[in-house]
């Protein structure tokens, strides 16, 4: 599978791929403010015939004010069941991470994941190296907790 | 000012009392804005300013028409206030209507000339309007007034940039850099400005400049983004024919080794093709053997082998082997989606399937259970060998085959999901929708927690037509305290759902809900139209230039999006037939005689929640009489019309319909649907000559095509029976016509003529007996043709056979059970020709919960 720098016109696709696989979504306007905000951040890939088939949509956290050190969050990653075994969330990943430590200079990324949801945190823990940062109480609009992980991007 | 007008100017008491108004209404202190307003109303009720200000607070109240109308009323009091018509565009703007609101702050700035908010918003709304002549005279006035604003002049250059004039931006651009002090290190924005000249010097052809200026800037480090370094220095230096362009795409393919656009380039740059019959193929397969080699990791140097090696050759066994030994092993899922772009070429598909045989076979071997000698072989590299060697059959056409092994799979591992989901897939390419919903149900009951499953599972079961248990699925997984399934997944543009669901409403005869969700799609496509009003102010303050243009351009073309061209092409048929027949809009409307009991619930359903929406509304709208909630300016639309019923007996669907396709006649002009549609709609507006312009259009594109033939034929007759040409057209309308069809060859003997070349195809048949109908042939010939389609050598699909089936029953043809029996008998796997009674046992089977699954994984045979 391509893996590449988001395009506009690869958002529905994104938004799509996201609604098929997640929980959590949103709309257009939310994809829309990540890539006009962080343009080289997003990544997507796609499988021969162009369709999106897994996408990390990312962003810098900006909350904690101007002595906070800067850092990244994935706001949503995925990748279609049909698509997986390839390493590909570890390849967007990795693309994605670079661009936050060269551009913006992050010093870390984060991002939240449900408790109950094992899979993705074992991807998270065991394949992309993120580490469990502190438990957020009823992060999830339904009540669930979530884990708060991160990785530090300091090599 | 002098010229005030007296009406406007109040005594000192009451000009305190206005500005307070104005900072109240900023920091959104409705009530109190309110009570300020009417005090000065109070006494001087003719103040049009304070009207106008009222009238926004109470929109924002959530008091819309009371609003509203104050705000007119302001207007009219003081017709040269820039606030009144600043306000009233306010309320346009809110309710995105663009047009006006632009009227309105072309207005107010006639009063106010300087006035920055209102400036930048006649920009923001300029742009929405692809009005790029007049953006770049009010950005040029906004720079004007401030020029120490940096984003004025990054404004400028794009406002420019838009109007087609690039070096006007270049200078601009340059202007702006020269008065630049103190760029602070890792400045982003200055490097997103910095990249933008650089864009601007390559579209301009100015590819040393752009060079230049690019090494210059990352050198010093003010361009931050270093893939979009790597990646415009590559393309600059293959434009300029540098034999530096090799080493800046190598640098890109061991940055990122799955782009396959950097493969691409790198080749290309050696003068290579990507080609399998160019001769310079062999060379290709060299240096991605050395990519290979030298990135183990990367998937995209041996999958672009593939394609470039001969099928014939011994390259390509060589290196298919190892690929799709590899993916058997590691249990790749994708692997046959991966590889079947190459069976477009004959000799490679047998060498797949012979390497995938070969494999199945030794890992079928049975491991020795009783040594302790480990094996390489993983039973799931057997079970995945079967899954590739099910879609490789299927892929072929061959059924029977695939389920053969599917079967073998299954008895082997119930428990892997994505057997019983390819399985459900190859029963539905064959005709048994409802078999196949029954197997995704059987996926995804293997793992509840995966919303992959649980969307295919409920995709099946549109498919099959049950929209009501695919609601309940869907649900598992939609906020809970959505109104329904649906409403959240709408809410969240799922175009996905709204297409599928509306086809299968579309499918049952549910014309009212079919158009009511194909109208949602529209509705999406509306609001990523709206979407992008913010990013023309929010992008120039972000700097973001570069993907601002590209979201111009997607913006653009946005309606040639598939989901879009379905929806349009599937609601203009239901406008155009219930057009010419009026009774199927009325009998939806009717108490429902023939309502099954599932539809009966769903109708009540979905009116239960439109009540919830309306006393919801009601409850808010009697909220915000007390409350100081900003409700905002936009419109918050209330559905009346639940089930569609309205828009399915709306007075104009022919102009709705219009109105639909309008875009895709720039945006899809290659879609042959998109002109027999336009014609559909446009002979019936009795907009004769855009008639046969759309038919010409779609002669252009498949001069053969059936449903072009039907309307040849009736657009003539349609022609011929007008009582009068039409006069100004007429001379054009005729000479147009005999193009479409030569005025001496009689319709009878066109039609025949055309079933004689295509007398094997089963669409053209039905083509000939629709226009047979329309000539009034005898429903005996009509059938005969018709039956001819199940001839062993005309090619029959299952989708034809079934529109020919609703064809004999549009006719009220007494043969149409002999066609569904005969169909039945052809189709073996096929359930959609089944009679009405065997389809309610099998829809009842599709949906009960599978048996319990072993949970222990068999052993291997």
């Amino acid at each position: 599978m391509n893996i590449r720098p988001v395009r506009v016109d690869d958002l529905p696709g994104m938004q799509a791929c996201n609604l098929q696989n997640l929980p959590e979504n949103y709309t257009m306007k939310y994809y829309l403010y990540h890539a006009m905000t962080w343009p080289s951040l997003s990544y997507v890939a796609e499988d021969p015939k162009g369709r999106i088939v897994g996408y990390i949509l990312a962003k810098m956290d900006e909350d904690g004010g101007e002595e906070a050190e800067p850092h990244g969050h994935v706001t949503s990653i995925s990748i279609l069941r049909s698509y997986r075994r390839l390493g590909l969330a570890k390849k967007l990943m990795v693309q994605s991470q670079e661009a936050m430590a060269t551009i913006y200079r992050a010093s870390y990324v984060s991002l939240h994941v449900r408790k109950s949801n094992r899979a993705a945190l074992g991807l998270y823990r065991d394949t992309l190296g993120f580490t469990v940062q502190d438990i957020e109480k009823k992060y999830y609009a339904d009540g669930e907790d979530a884990y708060a992980m991160r990785l530090s991007l300091k090599s | 000012m002098s010229d005030i007008p007296a009406a406007r100017v109040l005594p000192s008491k009451e000009s305190t009392l206005f500005k307070e108004l104005l900072s109240l209404y900023e920091t959104r202190q409705l009530k109190k804005g309110l009570k300020t307003a009417d005090q000065i109303l109070k006494k001087f009720p003719k103040h049009g300013e304070t009207t106008c200000m009222k009238g926004l607070v109470l929109t924002h109240m959530g008091r819309r028409e009371e609003g509203v109308e104050l705000v007119r009323k302001g207007v009219q009091l003081d017709l040269s206030s820039h606030i009144c018509w600043h306000v009233y565009g306010l309320i346009h703007k809110g309710e995105k209507n663009y047009r006006e609101a632009l009227k309105c702050y072309t207005q107010a700035l006639r009063y106010d000339k300087e006035n920055l908010n209102i400036l930048r918003d006649a920009a923001q709304l300029q742009t929405q309007l692809r009005i790029y002549d007049g953006l770049v005279e009010t950005r040029y006035t906004l720079l004007k007034i401030r020029p120490a604003m940096r984003q004025h002049w990054v404004a400028l250059a794009v406002a420019y940039h838009l109007n087609g004039n690039l070096t006007e931006a270049k200078k601009v651009l340059e202007h702006y850099e020269s008065t630049l002090k103190n760029v602070p290190d890792y400045d982003v924005e200055h490097s997103e400005t910095t990249l933008y000249h650089v864009r601007l010097l390559e579209d301009l052809g100015e590819f040393t400049e752009a060079l230049a200026m690019l090494d210059v800037n990352a050198k010093s480090r003010a361009i931050v983004d270093r893939t979009a370094i790597m990646e415009i220095r590559a393309r600059l230096l293959a434009k300029l024919g540098s034999n530096e362009a090799e080493h800046a795409w190598r640098v890109l393919v061991e940055h990122n080794p799955d782009c396959y656009e950097y493969y691409r380039g790198y080749l290309s740059n050696l003068g290579l093709s990507l080609d399998t019959t160019d001769p310079s193929a062999p060379q290709a397969l060299t240096v991605l053997a050395e990519f290979a080699t030298q990135l183990p990791r990367a998937t995209a140097p041996r999958r672009l082998a593939l394609t470039i090696a001969s099928g014939s050759s011994d390259d390509f066994r060589a290196l298919v082997t190892p690929y799709l030994l590899s993916g058997l092993r590691k249990g790749v899922p994708s692997l046959f989606s991966d590889v079947k772009g190459l069976y477009k070429e004959e000799a490679k598909q047998r060498v797949i399937e012979e390497v995938v045989l070969a494999a199945r076979d030794t890992f079928s071997v049975e491991p020795p259970s009783s040594s302790t000698v480990s094996t390489d072989v993983e039973p799931t590299s057997y079970l995945w060998t079967l899954y590739f060697l099910a879609q490789h059959h299927s892929y072929l056409g061959r059924h029977a085959q695939a389920l053969e092994v599917l079967e073998t799979a299954l008895s082997h591992t119930p428990t892997l999901p994505e057997l019983h989901m390819f399985k459900g897939r190859v029963l539905k390419r064959a005709g048994d929708p409802l078999g196949g919903a029954r197997c995704l149900e059987d996926a995804r009951f293997l793992d509840g927690q995966d919303r992959f499953l649980n969307t295919k599972s409920a995709k099946y079961r549109l498919r099959g037509g049950m929209v009501e248990e695919a609601s309940a699925l869907l649900g598992l997984f939609t906020k809970k305290d959505a109104p329904s399934p649906g409403a959240d997944l709408e809410d969240m543009q799922s175009l996905f759902y709204l297409v599928e669901e509306a086809d299968a409403h579309n499918r049952n005869g549910n014309f009212g809900p079919a158009l009511k969700k194909y109208m949602a799609v529209n509705k999406v496509f509306d609001d990523f139209e709206d979407d992008q009003y913010d990013f023309h102010g929010y992008s120039l303050r972000k700097f973001t230039v570069n993907i601002y243009l590209n979201l111009l351009t997607w913006e653009d073309r946005l309606r040639s999006h598939p989901a879009y061209v379905k929806a349009a092409l599937s609601a203009t048929r239901i406008f155009v037939a219930v057009h010419d027949d009026p009774s199927i809009g009325t009998a939806a409307t009717g108490n429902g005689g023939q309502l099954t009991s599932a539809q009966k619930k769903a109708k009540q359903k979905a009116k239960k929640a439109a009540q919830k929406l309306q006393e919801d509304a009601k409850k808010l709208a009697a909220a915000s009489h007390t409350n100081n909630d900003d409700k905002g300016l936009e419109l918050s639309p209330k559905d009346d019309d639940p089930d569609g019923t309205k828009l399915l007996t709306c007075t104009d669907p022919l102009e709705r319909a219009a109105n639909l396709l309008k875009p895709l006649t720039t945006l899809a002009e290659t879609n042959i649907e998109v002109w027999v549609a336009m014609y559909d709609v446009a002979v019936r507006r009795k907009k004769y000559l855009q008639a046969s312009k759309s038919l010409a259009r779609a002669a252009a594109l498949d001069a053969q095509h059936p449903e072009l033939h039907v309307r040849r034929i009736e657009f003539r007759q349609t022609v011929t029976s007008l009582p009068e040409p039409p006069q100004a057209v007429g001379p054009i309308l005729a000479e147009s016509l005999s193009k479409l069809l030569q005025d001496e060859v009689s319709l009878e003997a066109f039609n025949s003529q055309y079933l004689q070349r295509h007398a094997t195809s089963a669409p053209a048949i039905l083509a000939v007996a629709k226009a047979m109908v329309k000539l009034q042939a005898p429903r005996d010939q009509v059938e005969d043709t018709l039956f001819t389609a199940l001839e062993a050598q005309v090619t029959l699909d299952i989708k034809t056979a079934l529109a020919i089936l609703a064809f004999l029953g549009t006719i009220k043809s007494p043969r149409e059970d002999e066609f569904r029996t005969r169909c039945d008998e052809k189709f073996v796997l096929a359930t959609v020709f089944k009679s009405a009674a065997e389809l309610a046992e099998l829809r009842q089977l599709a949906i009960t919960a599978p048996q319990a699954v072993p949970d222990k994984v068999e052993d291997i045979p």
